[in-house]
């Protein structure tokens, strides 16, 4: 079992024109993508060896045709699809097989280069300009009206969930695209998980409201064929936002994980009648924002607005190592997701300041 | 029980007289009245002819600028909302006001305002009162400066009312004859406003207390004492016309319009109290100070404004009542181009929007700019005095007028003040 | 004749007068506050009415109204020195040191509280605040037992803020020190000297401090535990803070004085993993905590018995000679400028004895002056009339009790007060607009007026006042003495003896006019405020 006693930071992709809200590894290729507050979508390509001494490599590739934020980005296991979620209210599959046909220059530090005009004094830096090639080829699947905030794959990838801010949580086939089931929440859809049965899906919900009647956040448990809520986990709940759930892959723990601002809780609960087993020790200061399974089926990996990103036993429900410190003023900055690749060797981490953060577990 | 009508202002107006009976007839008996508002109502229709009214819709903590109603799409500090296309050529306002878009022909945005106060204690002071906090001087609130000069003391029901989160003030120099009267958030009367004792033991229990002040009060005359004497007061003229509170069918009626809200409630209960006379309203809503989690923060409060803000001006032309009835839609300060790494927007007083209706200014206009990315005020700054002298001059009131603390002269504005005039018809 | 006995009675005076000052600060006080009427031309109002002194100390010391029995035994007696007698008395009171530490209970955690998951109920901290004033623990001890946080129950302070040293530091400058910090968080103030850097220097004494939960029984019990190593990070002006800025870290230094003198930690110093430790933490290997508690409680430091001097005599005389009280700042002057100097020194003299100070203070000429007079203001500057101010609702509740002889009363529904005492909590708790100004809400009104728990509390039950009153057998004129004296702590004018004397009797049934004769005297401003 890796103890993750190794596991270095090993680059940082600076890419600032905004912050990094999402990343994700393709498949089992050596192929990573972020996307940024802004709706960009950049690709490195890893080399198979990292030399100490150098950086990069850069990116190779941008994907237009998100407008605004993206708020998840997944893949299948085989590498062939990139799924892409957005505040745009589109969710898109994006070809990854047609050759890109056009080229753009893009300025990786273009962030740095606005700020600077505000500066009086102090080194001013040149723009880092790079040219990439441009696919703007995706199909928006429809479906969504509102912010897309939650997207997962079944475990067995025969189905794509995504949920929004209307409070609309709706699956559909993952290969044709086709809808095969939604419902309503009452509030916003802030974070789902599925069970590795496909029977079952966790949704946490929202409306953020303060000092006002109308505030909503709540937990359920829904049953996926019928479409109807099984159990209201809310009681344990009250007065937390939720924007982090995960089911592990042998369908007996959920991870719920509280956050927006206020201490980043984790709870792990007994999948069948959805009690909390176990309370995570440290927080994560000012909120958990995404968690992720590693491939060993034992460990779980969560990130927050604190820059930390923490491994944990989830089994035994201990701390096994935490990566990075907290940085920023009195407010930490954020790691807004993370991705695992395929065997568990490699974490990717969206980081706010503009980067992506690239850690060698092992 | 009937009221005795035609009891002459000056009766009733000054403050000692108001003690010595619960209503004093011509005849000089007392009479208990409870619960009839009818010529409450016909009194308080004949003075209000004249007069103006103003609802103000404080946005407790500071609304965003850049997410309402001056947005910078595509800028570093334009955020994720989008701007939608309004009624008025070349006013675009945010997705989540969409019931606004539409009757955007009725407002008129400030987009320079550019203000001194920070803070919220501050802020709240100061846009209440266009004066900057500090000891020296207890300055009124707007809202009694319009119950003072637009209010019949008369009525039952109270010329200044508020609900939810507003202005703390009170009535400063004006005395406490002009002190709000707070509601629930929503519109409700405060609990227990129902009579727990038969009205005979309450009418001689009454009197026995009032006389009982009286003589304490002949030899002290300290403020608190004045203050506890006269919401003791108001308690009871509150008992008496609590049914202008219960909405009941109307409600239920418009509650999908207004939103079945808080603050929804609350603006339709102040267009029926508006309706009634009463000549100034105050409904506060929480809470825009996104210090952290703006734009969540902001789309929930919006779609919560949105219907229920559009539905009151929408209501009140259709009654014919928007002409006479000013709207001012404001908060303490705006919030910070810049997004922090909290996803908040900080405290912002070098430019913001505030936006107004009715009572007389020309809707569908926009005055003020700011540049590309909200930082500074371009075109015509706004400062608290403009903008309370235009409020002021909507209302028929002389923003210059002089009163007296101690032997200090104060007045409504500060010196250099000035209406807007750009902004009537 | 006349003229000899006049200079015999100078000279007497004089001497007393001398004697009295080289004795107590008595003297000094009503020296310099008369000295300034005299140069503002102020006519101060007339001394109070034994009552009306009665009626403030007990509200001041003990944190109620007397009862009737003790009224009787104060305006009975006709000791010279009852005041002092009185004074003594109620220091030393059980109920002073309760009343005290609900005073600094609200002070420290307001009725909002910061983690409230923890601090709600802080029942433990509560009861070790009453020990400490109960056993008058000189102030500057006091708060260096907060500070420190080693004692059984102490802990409740730093709980509040918990991993927040920004947040604390603002807190304890304000509190113990009267200084405004909270601007200085995020910019450099735009016209005093505060700086950001000030305020990061200050919250470096604090970082290192640990919450600890440990569980007994049922209960948590808190431990501040403090690390050897950790600093404060600083990013600069808050507007200007961008994502991915290190902060730099900021040494601890004294505010307005001089940056910490540290040890440095061996090069192979290693934390010991805190998260395995099931007890007590090891103590660090210097203890930032120890220096800023040494330095806050100083003598030396400008501000700390400034501070605490002029928010007991604000508690006292309703206006700190420095307003508001937690605002020290060299803008913001002091009223009496060379008593706030006096008073600071000889308060460091008596060692910090609380209970003398506030003997002191309310022995003196100007604390005892009527509160009647033209002059409308609430807290009078220059004390020339004496403040006027609300009861809090812990007050108000209590005298209530009293008043009502609730206690006394046999076969009481013990639920009531209780149930009255959360909606008085939410209605009386904050009777002002923030400025100390009261604003008198109707829902205050309309409770007292439509509500049944006061009513309950008032209605004829073996024991209380009520039943006392209906069961008397002398004419109900006389009785009046007993209405008044326990409700409003006065004896009736002629002409309200014959108005309530006339009211109770015109009905047939006197418990009902009796009871709301009660009513209309307990609803009344006079029985609301502290005057």
């Amino acid at each position: 079992m890796p103890a993750f006693e190794k596991a270095e930071l090993l680059r940082e992709f600076h890419w600032n024109p905004d912050w990094v809200t999402a990343v994700s590894f393709l498949g089992s290729t050596r192929r990573l993508f972020a996307g940024n507050r802004l709706g960009e979508i950049l690709e490195w390509e890893l080399p198979e060896k990292f030399e100490p001494e150098e950086e990069g490599p850069d990116p190779i590739r941008s994907y237009q045709g998100h407008d605004n934020a993206i708020t998840k980005l997944l893949s299948t296991k085989d590498g062939k699809e990139l799924y892409s979620a957005s505040f745009d209210h589109t969710l898109r599959r994006w070809d990854l097989e047609t050759k890109p046909e056009k080229e753009e220059k893009i300025v990786l530090n273009a962030g740095t280069i606005y700020r600077q005009q505000f500066k009086r004094s102090g080194k001013k830096e040149e723009p880092v300009e790079r040219t990439v090639s441009v696919c703007s080829k995706s199909k928006n699947l429809g479906g969504h009206e509102e912010w897309i905030n939650a997207l997962v794959l079944s475990w067995d990838e025969t189905l794509l969930v995504s949920g929004d801010d209307g409070g609309k949580v709706l699956i559909r086939e993952r290969s044709t695209g086709k809808e095969r089931q939604s419902w309503e929440v009452e509030g916003w859809v802030h974070a789902l998980a599925f069970s590795p049965d496909n029977k079952q899906a966790v949704v946490s919900e929202r409306r953020p409201l303060v000092f006002d009647s109308a505030q909503r956040q709540a937990i359920k448990l829904w049953d996926v064929e019928k479409g109807e809520e099984l159990k209201d986990l809310t009681e344990e709940y009250k007065k937390h936002y939720l924007p982090a759930l995960a089911w592990s892959p042998d369908g007996e723990t959920i991870a719920v994980g509280k956050g927006e601002d206020a201490d980043g809780i984790i709870w792990l609960l007994d999948a069948k009648d959805g009690k909390q087993r176990k309370k995570l020790d440290p927080v994560h200061r000012y909120g958990v924002t995404d968690f992720a399974f590693h491939p060993d089926g034992k460990h779980l990996f969560s990130c927050g607005r604190d820059t930390v990103i923490r491994i944990w036993d989830f089994h035994e429900g201990k701390l096994v190592k935490e990566l990075g410190k907290p940085r920023g003023g009195q407010f930490k900055d954020w790691i807004h997701a993370i991705s695992l690749n395929h065997d568990g060797t490699l974490l990717a981490a969206a980081d706010m300041a503009g980067q992506v953060n690239l850690w060698r577990l092992a | 029980m009937t009221k005795s009508t035609l009891c002459t202002p000056a009766e009733h107006l000054h403050r000692r007289s108001f003690l010595k009976g619960t209503l004093l007839t011509g005849t000089g008996l007392t009479v208990a009245n409870f619960g009839n508002l009818f010529g409450s109502k016909a009194l308080a229709a004949e003075t209000q002819k004249q007069k103006k009214r103003c609802i103000l819709l404080w946005m407790n903590g500071g609304a965003s600028q850049l997410d309402t109603f001056d947005m910078k799409p595509g800028r570093p500090t334009g955020g994720p909302f989008r701007p939608i296309p309004s009624k008025v050529d070349g006013l675009e306002v945010c997705e989540y006001l969409p019931k606004m878009a539409k009757i955007a022909d009725k407002l008129a945005v400030i987009r320079s305002m550019k203000t001194q106060s920070p803070g919220h204690p501050d802020g709240i002071y100061h846009m209440h009162t266009c004066y900057k906090m500090s000891e020296r001087t207890p300055h009124p609130e707007i809202g009694a400066v319009i119950a003072k000069y637009c209010g019949n003391m008369d009525a039952d029901l109270p010329s200044f009312v508020r609900m939810g989160p507003t202005g703390n003030t009170g009535p400063g120099y004006l005395g406490p004859d002009y002190s709000p009267f707070s509601i629930k958030r929503d519109g409700k009367l405060p609990n227990f406003a129902n009579g727990g004792v038969k009205p005979e033991v309450e009418e001689r229990r009454t009197e026995l207390y009032r006389f009982l002040e009286e003589e304490f009060a002949k030899s002290h005359a300290a403020e608190p004492f004045e203050n506890h004497r006269l919401s003791k007061e108001r308690a009871w003229r509150l008992m008496r016309a609590k049914e202008a509170f219960s909405l009941g069918d109307d409600w239920e009626k418009q509650k999908d319009r207004y939103g079945d809200t808080n603050f929804g409630r609350g603006c339709f209960q102040a267009l029926k109290l508006i309706e009634e006379g009463v000549p100034f309203v105050e409904v506060g809503h929480d809470n825009y100070d996104s210090h952290a989690n703006n734009f969540v923060c902001h789309k929930a409060n919006m779609q919560q404004l949105d219907p229920a803000w559009s539905s009151l001006l929408i209501d009140l032309d259709q009654r014919g009542m928007l002409e006479d009835t000013l709207v001012v839609w404001m908060g303490e300060v705006g919030r910070t181009p810049k997004i922090n790494n909290r996803a908040g927007r900080d405290h912002y007083v070098k430019a913001w929007t505030i936006a107004l209706s009715g009572g007389g200014i020309q809707g569908g206009q926009v005055y003020g700019k700011t540049d590309e990315d909200g930082r500074e005020v371009t075109e015509d700054p706004v400062s608290e005095g403009d903008l309370f002298a235009t409020i002021y001059k909507s209302l028929g009131i002389n923003h210059r007028k002089k009163h007296y603390w101690g032997q200090r002269p104060v007045w409504l504005t500060p010196e250099g003040s000035k209406p807007l005039d750009k902004l009537f018809a | 004749m006349l003229v000899s006995c006049f200079c015999l009675a100078t000279l007497v005076l004089g001497s007393t007068l001398a004697g009295k000052e080289k004795a107590s600060i008595r003297g000094v006080i009503d020296r310099e506050i008369s000295a300034t009427w005299k140069k503002k031309e102020l006519k101060a109002a007339a001394p109070a009415t034994e009552a009306a002194f009665l009626r403030r100390a007990y509200l001041d010391l003990v944190g109620m109204v007397p009862t009737y029995a003790e009224a009787r035994a104060f305006l009975d007696d006709e000791d010279k020195d009852k005041r002092a007698k009185l004074v003594d008395q109620l220091l030393a009171d059980e109920r002073h040191a309760r009343h005290q530490a609900e005073i600094w209970d609200l002070i420290f955690f307001t009725r909002n509280p910061a983690n409230p998951s923890a601090t709600r109920k802080r029942g433990r901290f509560q009861e070790w605040l009453r020990k400490q004033f109960k056993e008058n623990v000189p102030w500057d001890a006091l708060v260096q037992k907060i500070l420190l946080a080693e004692e059984e129950g102490s802990a409740m302070f730093h709980v509040q803020y918990r991993n927040k040293p920004e947040d604390e530091t603002v807190a304890l400058n304000r509190i113990f020190l009267g200084t405004q910090l909270q601007c200085a968080r995020c910019h450099d103030h735009p016209y005093e000297e505060r700086t950001q850097r000030d305020f990061y220097g200050m919250a470096g004494f604090l970082v290192r401090l640990s919450v600890r939960e440990e569980k007994q029984g049922k209960d948590r019990v808190w431990r501040i535990e403090e690390k050897s190593s950790g600093e404060v990070l600083f990013t600069g002006a808050a507007a200007e803070a961008q994502p991915g800025q290190k902060g730099e870290p900021v040494s601890p230094k004294f505010l307005g004085g001089e940056e910490l003198e540290e040890p440095e930690l061996p090069e192979d110093f290693k934390e010991p993993d805190y998260k395995k430790l099931k007890e007590a933490w090891p103590k660090p290997v210097f203890s930032r905590k120890q220096k800023l508690t040494e330095w806050l409680t100083s003598a030396k430091n400008p501000f700390f018995t400034k501070a605490i001097v002029n928010r007991v005599w604000a508690q006292l005389m309703g206006r700190g000679m420095v307003h508001p009280v937690d605002d020290l700042n060299p803008e913001n002057e002091a009223s009496h400028p060379a008593l706030l100097e006096a008073l600071t020194q000889w308060f460091v003299e008596q060692k910090y004895d609380l209970r003398a100070l506030m003997r002191e203070i309310v022995l003196s000429d100007a604390y005892s002056l009527a509160s009647a007079g033209e002059d409308t203001t609430a807290f009078p500057k220059w004390y020339d009339r004496a403040r006027v101010r609300p009861l809090s609702a812990e007050e108000l509740i209590a005298s209530l009790r009293v008043a009502t002889g609730f206690d006394e009363a046999v076969g009481k529904d013990a639920k009531m007060p209780s149930s009255a005492s959360s909606y008085m909590l939410k209605i009386f708790g904050k009777p002002n607009d923030g400025q100390g100004r009261f604003q008198g809400g109707v829902d205050e009104h309309l409770f007292l007026n439509n509500g049944s728990q006061l009513r309950g509390m008032i209605r004829s039950k073996e024991g209380n006042l009520s039943h006392l009153l209906l069961n008397d057998e002398a004419p109900w004129e006389e009785r009046m003495d007993r209405l008044f004296l326990s409700t409003l702590t006065r004896y009736p004018t002629d002409s309200e003896r014959k108005k309530f004397t006339a009211y109770v009797t015109s009905n047939e049934k006197p418990q009902e006019t009796l009871e709301e004769s009660i009513w209309a005297l307990l609803t009344s401003s006079q029985f609301r405020f502290n005057h």
